[in-house]
């Protein structure tokens, strides 16, 4: 007996499995850089011990990486915690800039990884919708990742919340390379959905190089 | 013996390379596949120990590029990623494929390993 896949179940569990697969990837780098440093500690502990001479100012930098370290493992876990709890609520308070920030984040190493620079402009003050916080996530990191195909040259791609009279809208630009074809063809059936149930809408401007992710002001409102 | 080691890590590479100086290694290091590229026109190694994800150019691909400015250059990779499929392919690339975070006696057994009877230490 099979059962059918649920596809916005589907591209949310793969969603959460390459965030979980990078993170554990930046933990480890945390934790070699940690090892290392205190490795290096008892290597010259043991030479102090027969006597050699210690360079204090290194051992001083190495205790300020690993406490570093130590932070930027904790920031990463946060993050991941934030991912984790978005899933608490399908209607929540949302700060945009909040949201986008924590996806800048976790989408680091992946863009990163492939060259390119992802950042955003902020809103001040901050875009506030009701929405569901873990579907939006998800549009985003999938829109960058089709993104990523669409840039320019400048490998360069930037998030901005802005509001509007019926909510909000997340642009994304700098896809200098963006073609209707490219972006029909991005629209399968888990971004439609997930489109869908956000009550949002998905537009892209060719000229602009740029995608549109239209947002209702209250996701527990009828759709208007 | 002289060994390159390339990692964008930087307090990670530096603080291995120069642990393995003080274990008797000729170690240099690299953040970049371009740095990395600098030294190896610029001296002879025996060795090259690379990080598979690197931002630009990755480990295996920066391996293919030192390998034609240094045909039968051993390779280790380096790497805090761990999917059954890169294992297996890098473990087919290169001489032994570690994962982070390491133990610099095992990384030294398998360097000498794959350097033969030459590795001193």
């Amino acid at each position: 007996m099979t059962h059918p896949i649920d596809p916005i179940g589907e591209a949310g569990l793969r969603f959460y499995s390459k965030v979980s697969a990078s993170i554990s990837h930046e933990i480890k780098n945390s934790l070699a850089v940690i090892n290392e440093s205190a490795g290096y500690l008892e290597d010259v502990t043991r030479m102090a011990k027969k006597g050699m001479t210690v360079d204090m100012n290194r051992l001083e930098t190495l205790a300020g990486s690993m406490l570093k370290q130590v932070q930027r493992a904790n920031t990463i876990v946060k993050n991941m915690n934030r991912l984790a709890h978005s899933l608490d609520d399908p209607a929540v308070r949302t700060d945009l800039n909040t949201l986008i920030e924590l996806m800048l984040h976790l989408s680091q190493r992946t863009t990163v990884t492939r060259g390119f620079k992802v950042s955003a402009a902020f809103s001040e003050p901050p875009v506030i919708i009701v929405t569901h916080p873990f579907f939006v996530e998800n549009l985003i990191w999938l829109i960058l990742n089709f993104a990523m195909d669409a840039t320019g040259d400048a490998q360069s791609i930037e998030l901005q919340p802005v509001k509007t009279t019926s909510g909000a809208k997340i642009n994304f630009t700098g896809l200098d390379q963006l073609t209707q074809n490219a972006f029909e063809n991005f629209q399968t059936e888990p971004v439609t959905l997930m489109v869908s149930a956000l009550k949002s809408r998905l537009q892209a401007d060719e000229n602009k190089g740029m995608i549109i992710l239209n947002l209702p002001d209250d996701i527990s409102q009828p759709a208007q | 013996m002289r060994l390159l080691l390339v990692d964008d890590e930087k307090e990670f590479v530096e603080t291995l390379a120069e642990r393995l100086s003080l274990r008797g290694f000729e170690a240099d290091w690299a953040t970049s596949a371009k740095s990395a590229e600098k030294f190896i026109d610029s001296r002879h190694y025996d060795l090259v120990l690379l990080d598979v994800k690197m931002p630009k150019v990755g480990g295996r691909e920066l391996k293919k590029i030192i390998e034609k400015k240094l045909p039968g250059i051993k390779t280790i990779y380096l790497t805090g990623h761990g999917s059954e499929e890169d294992y297996h392919a890098g473990s087919a690339e290169a001489e032994y494929y570690l994962m982070k975070p390491i133990n610099i006696n095992e990384l030294i057994a398998k360097i000498k390993d794959a350097l033969g009877k030459e590795a001193q230490s």
